[in-house]
């Protein structure tokens, strides 16, 4: 498997509040990620998931520690650049799907490429390549408020593929999804991924969701605690996910 | 807590928000209360009577307007403070309000919204009455002085026809949230679901829109008889319905059929703004034609003022080609009478005519005026001695001149079928002409220029006359010499013209009015686009906060809002500059002048305004959308 680093975290800290009141939500979090991994980080509510989501994503700046993407600091980035790093490596996945509710869902999911300057044709067959595997061909004229939150959130997943970014951050994508469309979602994700076509980073605290994943690495109070990969079997690694989370006893939620 | 508590607390919250409501609301009541200041003050009574009278009407007829206009903005505010409330309101109802709270609610704080509009509009028109005045008086070119004086029956007047219509739209917004489910409140929170509206009822508006628009432009600039007025009326509704006809099918239409054409669609920013216009478009399409017929109405209204100017500044020249006219039964007074105009004053052209005034029972006519018989050769060897262009064609003996006076306004814009029919036989109309042949007597009688042969002919059906004419070097002497003359005892019906005659200054009083409508009504568009706009910004808020997200660059959504912004100031305003050149061509004609000059400084003058209201609407929605304020990340 090809092993180049995609992103490197390096004792990354984040503080909150002002001097005297401040609380440590990141302690020192190393993570690495290759090209073609598929990483679902979970943790109970206040463990620093959705910060350490954020601050990856750029949209949140650490306290101290390195972060690098494709060999760039992105810590030491000026808003310009970090907004041109969001669009041309990162796609995201958003648990609120974030379609803009004024165009169809294949202008939605052209929108990254067409703003680039792409040229129309690859937008047109990139659009309808990604449709055809998210399976909403039939649905690429209609508008968000006609889709089902599955439809939609395959769509918003489309959309952050179209570009070819690095690494694909996806922030509890299932969250809002009944148990059909959570399925038929994340066997896309894997199949993206195994084709690969997308490096995945996803937030989770659901075990199910995260049993797709490649890597699940637990994060509680600030700190990583544990890493589990997932050997051959998704239902073993489900029922490993779950004894870990019992073991630990915390509110997962 | 108690409610009025809560509704102030919420006022002062929400008074940012509502701020440019407030503004444009404070603003019509400035204009309103100025007017009636205006209509009300003692300023007017200088101008006499007469003049004061046909004032009043004029600014009736103005207060009816803004009246008309007042009640729009009430109707347009309220609405915004209800759709705002009702998202807060569902909010409440989940905490155990009652519907008639909540309505209460609503209604206190709504008022003071309105009340506060009201003292801001009342001092700031307190504050610029003056200058109101003084600015009107400028324009007219009248110099009266101007007292400072406010009639507190004007203050009255505004306070009680605002407050009546707030109150109205504010009941009726209380009755509607007391009539409103529990689901429908709480479901305004959501957003607006659909985008498009159906193609084929585009369809049918886009071609009904057109076609009214078109029947209208056609009867606007249609030549007619007197059925000119009820064309115009026709056009005026037709313009009207066809303009929003437009914005509701046949612009929605072009850009759905833009953004369904990917090929053109994934390009630059277009999937962004064309988009954006869409949905854009669906709500606020009524705004749009609104601004395009306000400022189709206020183009109208100044070039119907530089008409009145156009043609009052006609009437006084066509009045002062001569000074003195004598009409006499006698042939030899020339001498005798310009031997006494010249004991005080220069004569510096005259000349004599013979004219054939005929009995009403030799002429057949629709009027009941004088109808005066000239002769070709008469007229031309006149026109020769006072020096007055002369290029007409000797009219054969079946046809005639119309020797016409100049109109302040009229409606006939077809002679082709006039005729008249003198000892049984009829003469038709060849040419109409309206040089100052016979000075004021033309506006006194109808002449009919015709045939040497024919005047020779019908000499027996009427009586012979004579009219001396005589222009003077110094008009404002003209008063010792008309004393003299008066004295003549040779049976003269005599008529002086006063230079300084203020006859006619409420023409001017109209004129000025009418260049100050178009100001208040090109502000008033402007700022109906400019607080759409406004509102809008926060509603895409959120939308833009996705797209940042996404990472697109700031320079990207600057652009696509650059153009969104500029397709909802361009089209009414395209849209307005093409109607207003059938508009005001047709009331070039109704008014016989050239005011193709005064359109193109209208649409210039609203074109560099509204250039002005785009870059500032732009700034503030970058501002109010969050593209531009430093995101805290």
């Amino acid at each position: 498997m090809n092993t180049s680093k995609v992103l490197e975290i390096k004792n990354l800290t984040k503080n909150y509040g002002s001097r005297g009141f401040q609380t440590q939500v990141l302690k020192g979090i190393d993570l690495t990620v290759n090209k073609n991994d598929f990483i679902a980080i979970m943790g109970p509510s206040g463990s620093g998931k959705t910060t350490l989501l954020n601050i990856l994503s750029t949209i949140d700046k650490p306290t101290q520690g390195s972060m690098m993407l494709d060999g760039k600091d992105l810590t030491k980035m000026k808003n310009k650049e970090l907004s041109k790093i969001r669009k041309d490596k990162i796609g995201f996945i958003f648990q609120d799907y974030n379609l803009l509710d004024t165009m169809t869902l294949q202008d939605n999911i052209a929108l990254p490429l067409s703003l680039n300057g792409v040229s129309q044709m690859v937008c047109i067959e990139r659009t309808l390549q990604l449709a055809a595997v998210f399976g909403l061909k039939a649905h690429l004229n209609k508008y968000p408020y006609e889709l089902s939150g599955g439809q939609k959130q395959r769509g918003a997943t489309c959309r952050a593929l179209i570009t070819n970014p690095q690494i694909i951050f996806a922030d509890e994508p299932t969250g809002a999804l009944d148990s059909k469309s959570s399925k038929d979602l994340l066997e896309c994700l894997k199949l993206v991924n195994e084709q690969g076509q997308a490096t995945i980073l996803m937030v989770t605290h659901d075990a199910f969701s995260a049993s797709y994943a490649k890597d699940v690495y637990i994060l509680s109070d600030g700190m990583i605690r544990c890493k589990l990969t997932k050997g051959n079997d998704r239902k073993a690694f489900y029922d490993r996910i779950i004894e870990m989370q019992a073991s630990m006893g915390s509110d997962f939620s | 807590m108690s409610i009025l508590q809560l509704a102030f607390q919420n006022f002062k919250t929400s008074f940012k928000n509502y701020l440019s409501l407030i503004v444009s609301l404070a603003f019509t009541i400035l204009i309103f209360f100025n007017f009636q200041n205006m209509a009300n003050s003692s300023t007017m009574d200088i101008l006499g009577s007469e003049n004061a009278r046909n004032i009043e009407i004029i600014m009736q007829a103005i207060t009816f307007v803004l009246v008309c206009f007042m009640i729009f903005f009430i109707w347009y505010a309220t609405n915004v403070f209800l759709a705002k409330r009702k998202k807060e309101i569902g909010i409440y109802i989940f905490m155990g309000l009652t519907h008639q709270k909540i309505g209460q609610l609503y209604m206190i704080e709504t008022t003071f919204i309105g009340l506060t509009a009201l003292l801001l509009g009342l001092v700031f028109g307190l504050v610029t009455a003056q200058l109101f005045m003084m600015i009107l008086m400028a324009i007219s070119e009248i110099s009266v002085p101007i007292s400072f004086d406010l009639s507190p029956a004007s203050v009255f007047i505004t306070v009680a026809v605002y407050l009546a219509i707030y109150m109205i739209f504010v009941i009726k917004g209380y009755i509607n949230i007391i009539r409103s489910s529990v689901l429908e409140m709480v479901s305004a929170t959501r957003k607006n679901e659909y985008v498009q509206e159906k193609s084929w009822l585009l369809v049918i508006k886009a071609i009904l829109g057109i076609a009214v628009l078109g029947t209208g432009f056609y009867f606007a600039i249609k030549e007619g008889g007197i059925e000119v007025m009820g064309n115009v009326l026709i056009a005026v509704v037709l313009v009207v319905i066809g303009i929003y006809l437009l914005f509701g099918g046949l612009i929605p239409l072009a850009f759905q059929k833009l953004a369904r054409h990917k090929f053109f669609l994934y390009k630059n920013e277009r999937t962004l703004w064309i988009n954006n216009i869409i949905f854009r478009m669906k709500k606020n399409y009524r705004t749009y034609a609104m601004t395009a017929v306000l400022m189709l109405c206020s183009i109208t209204a100044l070039a119907t003022g530089f008409a009145m100017k156009n043609r009052y500044d006609g009437i006084v020249h066509f009045r002062h080609t001569y000074i003195f006219q004598a009409l006499s039964d006698k042939d030899n007074l020339y001498e005798i009478l310009k031997a006494q105009i010249e004991q005080d004053n220069d004569v510096i052209y005259g000349g004599k005519i013979e004219i054939l005034q005929l009995n009403e029972d030799a002429v057949d006519s629709r009027f009941n005026d004088t109808k005066v018989l000239v002769s070709y050769s008469q007229i031309k060897d006149l026109a020769e001695s006072v020096g007055l262009d002369f290029d007409f064609e000797q009219p054969d003996e079946n046809s005639y001149i119309n020797v016409d006076q100049l109109h302040l306004m009229s409606f006939i814009t077809d002679i082709s079928s006039e005729t008249i029919t003198i000892n049984q036989k009829t003469y038709h109309i060849q040419q109409r002409t309206d040089i100052p042949y016979l000075g004021y007597f033309q506006e006194m009688f109808s002449f009919y220029l015709v045939n040497d042969n024919v005047y020779e002919a019908l000499s027996l059906a009427g009586d012979k006359a004579y009219i001396y004419n005589y222009q003077i070097s110094n008009p404002n002497n003209f008063a010792i010499s008309k004393q003299k003359l008066q004295e003549n005892q040779n049976g003269l019906g005599l008529v002086s013209m006063d230079p300084n005659d203020n006859e006619s200054e409420w023409i001017k009083v109209l004129y000025s009015v009418c260049i100050f409508m178009f100001m208040v009504f090109v502000l008033a568009s402007g700022c109906i686009l400019f607080m759409k706009i406004y509102n809008d910004a926060f509603e895409e808020k959120e939308r833009y906060l996705v797209l940042t997200k996404l990472g697109i660059s700031e320079n990207t959504l600057k652009k696509a809002v650059s153009k969104e912004l500029l397709i909802s100031y361009g089209a009414p305003f395209l849209v307005m500059a093409v109607s207003s050149y059938f508009s005001v061509h047709a009331l070039a004609k109704v008014m016989q002048t050239e005011l193709l000059s005064v359109n193109v400084t209208s649409v210039l003058v609203i074109f560099v305004f509204f250039v002005f209201c785009y870059f500032l609407s732009r700034n503030i929605y970058l501002k109010n959308t969050g593209i531009q304020s430093h995101r805290k990340y």
